[in-house]
């Protein structure tokens, strides 16, 4: 049987929907910080070439670029509790979490060792010859411009990883994508629920689109 | 105060630097001139281990260091005791023309803020500068860059300051300017050792000429000793030749 559109059941579920994006929007906050920290080592440790750790992060970089986010959530979740028992009271949301973190840490490293390599190495010659440690220069010189480079792409990544918030919900997290489906199959109104979470992302990632288009002007601005 | 001892270095199986000896008095200025390719960039670099040395040493002020044995903590107090001068200038993108010449001053000397941002001023006033003090690089020109550069290198408080061929990549108009703050620092005996193929400053600036090629010393004296009267063969014929372009 056909049914007709029903914009009315859209308009009083987005107020429902919206309670909820809370928690999509802590995990994509949480998430990202985690991912920026932990890229930011990552690429360090590649970058200075530190023996031995450096192919573990180049292992780790490979399999989590290598498979799906939804396979490692999954891993993570389901699996890892049955061999390491201190994962057994881990919630969903921190998995979700964690998972995000990890697969996006992959990818932003990459992008931000790429922009640290992008800086003329005969600025960190410079300072060295008046005697700054690698650190220092990392610290000082290289990694503000480098930022400046990276700040595009790993504003890409956090939208990126608000949408992949979504997949949170197959692990039971009560986020916006859970509660749509929820919503749905209580009222059979399928296509109007999941179109009305997706207006919600989307205004949600116009939003941040906004924000990274003026932090990119300013970033033009400066030297 | 400089003693540079059977410093060699090898690019893979490519012998760049032959055993290289030479010493340099303080307030020395030692102009280092050859044929492309010779290894005098290198020989710069050796100095302050910008290029690890393949064995010999090289010792400056209080510190020396031995290719074959030497670790990290003595590789930046060798490095404290010189600066250098790039032929490209390399001064920091994100960092004014102050914060430039402040930098080695704040975080290697730890000296505070205030104080770096005065001797910095003074330094660029020094150079010719004092109405860019807030200019990033990109929006000096060559030569004002590269005067930066120079006071960058002055801040830093090394016994000596390293130039590689600091005129090469300017246009022109710029070179006399560059070269004027140089003279400068000569006549205040500053230690220095110079690249260079500005033969003309070479005459009028330096305490010694060095003639490097093919990895050796092959002459050095004094300027009138190697431009006007020079005893080997091939410093004979790259001196006819460089004076006369
Ligand atoms: N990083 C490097 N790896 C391999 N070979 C190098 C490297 N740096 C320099 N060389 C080689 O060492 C030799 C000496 O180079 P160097 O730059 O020291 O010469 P130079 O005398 O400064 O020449 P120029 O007057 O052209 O600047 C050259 O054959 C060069 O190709
Ligand atoms: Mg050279």
């Amino acid at each position: 049987m056909q049914s007709s559109f029903d914009l009315q059941y859209i308009i009083e579920l987005m107020p429902i929907l919206i309670k909820y994006l809370g928690v999509t929007m802590e995990m994509a906050l949480w998430g990202f910080l985690f991912a920026l920290i932990l890229s930011l080592s990552l690429a360090l440790i590649r970058v200075f070439k530190v023996t031995f750790i450096q192919h573990l992060a180049a292992l780790f970089i490979s399999f989590f670029r290598g498979t799906p986010l939804l396979v490692q959530l999954f891993i993570l979740y389901y699996g890892l509790p049955q061999f390491m028992p201190i994962f057994i009271g881990m919630d969903a949301f921190t998995a979700a979490i964690i998972g995000l973190s990890l697969h996006f840490s992959a990818y932003m490293a990459e992008s931000i060792r790429a922009a640290i390599l992008g800086i003329d190495k005969s600025q960190m010659e410079a300072c060295l010859s008046i005697g700054m440690t690698r650190l220092q220069a990392m610290k000082r010189i290289i990694l503000p411009q480098a930022a400046r480079v990276a700040t595009p792409s790993l504003m890409n990544y956090f939208i990126d990883m608000i949408k992949s918030t979504s997949l949170a919900f197959t692990l039971g997290v009560a986020e916006i994508m859970a509660k749509a489906q929820m919503e749905a199959s209580s009222s059979f109104k399928f296509f109007e629920s999941f179109l009305a979470v997706a207006l919600v992302y989307w205004v949600v990632v116009l939003f941040f689109t906004r924000i990274q288009h003026l932090l990119e002007k300013r970033l033009n601005k400066a030297y | 105060m400089i003693k540079v001892t059977n410093l060699s270095k090898s690019f893979d199986d490519l012998a760049v630097l032959k055993e290289i000896s030479f010493e340099v008095n303080k307030g020395e200025i030692v102009v280092i001139i050859g044929p492309s390719g010779t290894g005098k960039s290198t020989l710069l670099r050796c100095l302050n281990y910008l290029e690890a040395p393949t064995s010999g040493s090289v010792e400056i002020g209080e510190i020396c260091v031995d290719a074959k044995k030497h670790n990290n903590k003595q590789i930046t107090q060798l490095r404290k005791q010189s600066s250098f001068v790039f032929q490209n200038y390399s001064l920091f993108a994100n960092k004014t023309a102050i914060e430039n010449v402040a930098e080695s001053l704040i975080t290697v000397w730890k000296t505070t803020r205030n104080e770096a941002q005065e001797t910095a001023k003074n330094i660029l006033i020094k150079v010719g500068l004092e109405d860019k003090l807030n200019f990033y690089p990109s929006q000096l020109s060559g030569g004002q860059q590269q005067r930066v550069g120079i006071a960058r290198a002055m801040a830093a408080k090394g016994e000596v300051i390293l130039f590689d061929e600091p005129t090469s990549a300017l246009d022109p108009e710029w070179v006399e300017e560059v070269l004027a703050v140089m003279k400068q620092l000569a006549l205040e005996k500053q230690t220095m050792i110079v690249v260079t193929h500005e033969m003309q400053f070479a005459k009028e600036v330096a305490d010694r000429v060095i003639f490097m090629e093919g990895g050796y010393i092959v002459e050095q004296g004094t300027p009138e000793q190697i431009f006007e009267h020079p005893q080997h063969k091939r410093t004979q014929a790259f001196v006819k030749r460089a004076l006369k372009r």
